[in-house]
């Protein structure tokens, strides 16, 4: 018993003794609460849709008005009128929009002579959760206007919703590749890089190389350098890995390859980078443990990766902006579903190779050479 | 310039070091002499790791200067980095790696080239008999292998001044002997300057040419081992354990021709004397005639350990013995506090 106790003590006591430690452990459950929370909210929220109306007819009006009634109700989406159907499929290419929805300029004409009416949705299908929800709705915005009409005269006058997916299918396992890529480059840079520094310092090894005329972008550059190659090694393995489990065609050849590669590589260093300001002065490895499932949590579900970053709320949307994960979720989304090339992604890589520059400066900085 | 002509490699003055309210180093001041063997002897928490990393620019000082090689190590820390080779208290060298591919890691760290780190490594290896074990992962040395292998490898970049912080702590006799003629022969040959801390008083009078003892974050003495064993009376010492000890007993023993001072320490007394062996019989005499009974007596040239024990009214053992605990964990509490 004595002993029991003994070991339970000692443990106790050397929790106790890191401050650092006991904050986090309090804190990050309640911003993962947080996070998770908004990230996966139960109903989605102020998707944006574009809508065009080419049809000034009653009935047109009709299915624009209960569409503003979800607008205003649900808030499932945002409405954003526009002149030009071309604009609005341009918007949904560029991830704009999540939708269009085109009513012709024979819409009520064509419900009136009972001749088929069709509205037009084109839909980001690379997002599974957004379209499935926003055809139902527009589907029922249709619907509430069939009943009345079917109550009055007869059938075949049932406005159809044709649906066009603007991009090959994408089943709910294969829109889970771009998280898992991104996942497994946030593991990679967590225990390689900055982590054998932390180790390093914990071992009290480290005296060996900051007595060496090694310089601070000497040791900040090799050791990010090095958990760049192994972390590519290991994303680009799981990448191959999920590709051939799911089936998505890489049908773009080597441009995409190279494409994907770069996204790889510079989210990477992204991360590595970022690891270094947060992980630069940790000097025990169980800070790094803590801190792995906080920032997975605040860097991954606020990606975009699992669940749309527009129906976020206002300030998850905003931090969402600077979140690296987000650039390169949707890079890889691009890439894989939209069969985009470098230049459709560029702001992306654009924005990852600024992230890395500004962190990679201030890991180099902030670091000591001191002990 | 004045610095040209300059032969001193390492120059300290008033340089101190405050823990919260500890004072580990406190204004300390001497200077080292190019090529010159120098040692820092004092007991645990004497401040001596302490002095060694402001020294090769692992912590600022709280106050005072020092200049190392040729630079300021506050103003230009990168130049004296190049110039210098330390082994620090703590071992250093990467388990996951061989003896080997430490070495030659640590090598590139200074630029060196291909042939010249294969050439120096496989020397230095010898010297420090690893040879045979040079592609072993360091994880299966022993201690003593270990720490030979890091004192071989900060040697690699050929460094002007080398650093060693208590480089003999952890190793048996033989191993210490190895290491104690190895240090000799660099400053031999290389015309090194090597700065030493030890709280062997064997270490310090075997290998230094000057001394300095530090106690409590101060230095207290400083001189060559001759100098320092000259700075206390007599030239023996000898003590004594008596049955009983009184007042008469002590100015009686005073008071012999012979005698140049005592010191007590419950019934033990040290008895500073011209030569011990023959003086020995009357001093003994002398006890017995004032009441007293010897329980035995030994007589001893003197050591740095008598200057220690001269200067600091304590003996460095009994402060090992008191301060074991910290020395169980030397190199690890300091690491706790960043
Ligand atoms: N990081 C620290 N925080 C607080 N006090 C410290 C720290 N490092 C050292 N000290 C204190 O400074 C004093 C000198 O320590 P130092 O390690 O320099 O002694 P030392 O002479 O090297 O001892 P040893 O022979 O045990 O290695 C000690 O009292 C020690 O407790
Ligand atoms: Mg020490």
């Amino acid at each position: 018993m004595i002993r029991l106790l003994a070991v339970i003590e000692r443990d106790l006591k050397k929790f106790r003794r890191n401050p650092v430690v006991i904050a986090m452990s309090v804190v990050m459950p309640i911003v993962y609460l947080i996070i998770l929370g908004n990230s996966f909210q139960g109903k989605l929220r102020s998707l944006p849709v574009a809508l065009v109306n080419h049809d000034t007819g009653p009935y047109a009006r009709q299915v624009v008005d209960n569409l503003h009634a979800i607008e205003a109700g649900p808030a499932t989406f945002t409405l954003l009128s526009l002149r030009d159907h071309q604009d609005a499929i341009a918007g949904i290419r560029k991830g704009v929009y999540k939708a269009a929805v085109i009513i012709p300029p024979d819409f009520s004409r064509k419900v009136v002579m009972k001749s088929g009416p069709e509205i037009g949705l084109f839909l980001d299908n690379t997002d599974s959760i957004s379209s499935e929800n926003i055809r139902n709705l527009v589907i029922a915005a249709t619907g509430s206007m069939r009943t009345e009409y079917i109550a009055i005269r007869e059938k075949y006058a049932d406005a159809q919703v044709r649906e066009i997916d603007l991009y090959a299918k994408v089943d709910y396992y294969q829109s889970l590749v771009p998280g898992v890529v991104i996942m497994a480059i946030f593991l990679g840079t967590l225990t390689s890089g900055a982590f054998n520094l932390v180790m390093d310092r914990f071992l009290g090894i480290d005296e060996s190389y900051l007595l060496t005329p090694l310089s601070k972008s000497h040791i900040v550059g090799g050791l990010v350098i090095s958990g760049l190659s192994i972390t590519t090694v290991i994303a680009a393995l799981i990448f191959t890995v999920s590709m051939l489990i799911t089936g998505i065609p890489l049908s773009r050849g080597i441009g995409q390859c190279f494409a994907i590669f770069a996204i790889i590589v510079l989210t990477t260093l992204c991360l590595l980078s970022l690891m270094f300001v947060i992980l630069g002065r940790v000097y025990h490895p169980r800070i790094v443990g803590i801190l792995s499932g906080f920032l997975n949590v605040i860097l991954f579900f606020p990606s975009g990766a699992v669940y749309p970053i527009a129906s976020f709320p206002g300030w998850l949307r905003t931090f969402a902006l600077v979140n690296p994960e987000a650039y390169a979720v949707d890079a890889l989304k691009a890439v894989l579903f939209k069969n985009a090339g470098l230049s459709a992604i560029s702001g992306d890589l654009f924005f990852l190779a600024v992230f890395t520059a500004v962190t990679m400066s201030v890991a180099i900085v902030s670091f000591r050479r001191t002990i | 310039m004045d610095s040209m002509k300059d032969t001193k490699a390492i120059t300290v003055s008033g340089i101190t070091k405050k823990y919260g309210a500890t004072t580990a180093v406190d204004t300390v001041s001497f200077s080292v002499d190019e090529g010159e063997f120098f040692g820092f002897l004092g007991p645990n928490g004497a401040g001596k790791t302490t002095l060694i990393r402001m020294l090769t620019t692992l912590l600022k000082p709280t106050s005072g200067t020092a200049v190392v090689a040729c630079c300021d190590v506050k103003k230009d820390p990168a130049a004296v980095r190049r110039e210098i080779g330390v082994v620090p208290q703590a071992m250093t060298s990467d388990l996951d790696l061989t003896g080997y591919e430490n070495m030659d890691i640590y090598g590139r760290f200074y630029g060196l080239g291909a042939r010249e780190r294969k050439e120096r490594i496989a020397y230095l290896l010898e010297m420090v008999g690893l040879t045979s074990r040079a592609h072993d992962l360091v994880a299966a040395y022993s201690g003593g292998m270990r720490r030979r292998l890091e004192i071989a490898r900060v040697l690699v970049h050929r460094p002007r001044i080398l650093f060693l912080d208590e480089p003999t702590i952890g190793l048996d006799p033989q191993s210490r002997h190895v290491v104690w003629n190895f240090l000799d022969k660099l400053t031999e040959g290389d015309s090194m300057t090597v700065f030493l801390t030890t709280h062997y008083m064997e270490e310090a009078e075997v290998l230094c040419s000057r001394v300095a003892i530090i106690d409590n974050g101060k230095i207290i003495a400083l001189g060559s081992p001759s100098e320092l064993k000259a700075g206390i009376p007599g030239n023996d010492i000898i003590s004594l354990t008596l049955g009983n000890i009184s007042e008469q007993i002590m100015t009686k023993i005073q008071g012999l021709p012979f005698v140049h001072q005592v010191k007590t320490e419950d019934t033990s007394v040290r008895v500073y004397v011209d030569s011990g062996a023959t003086n020995l019989p009357a001093l003994l005499d002398e006890v017995k005639m004032s009441g007293g009974t010897v329980l035995s007596a030994t007589i001893h040239e003197q050591s740095l350990e008598d200057v220690f024990i001269h200067y600091t009214g304590k003996s460095i053992r009994e402060e090992e013995a008191r301060k074991v605990s910290f020395f169980v964990g030397a190199g690890i509490p300091q690491k706790w506090g960043r």
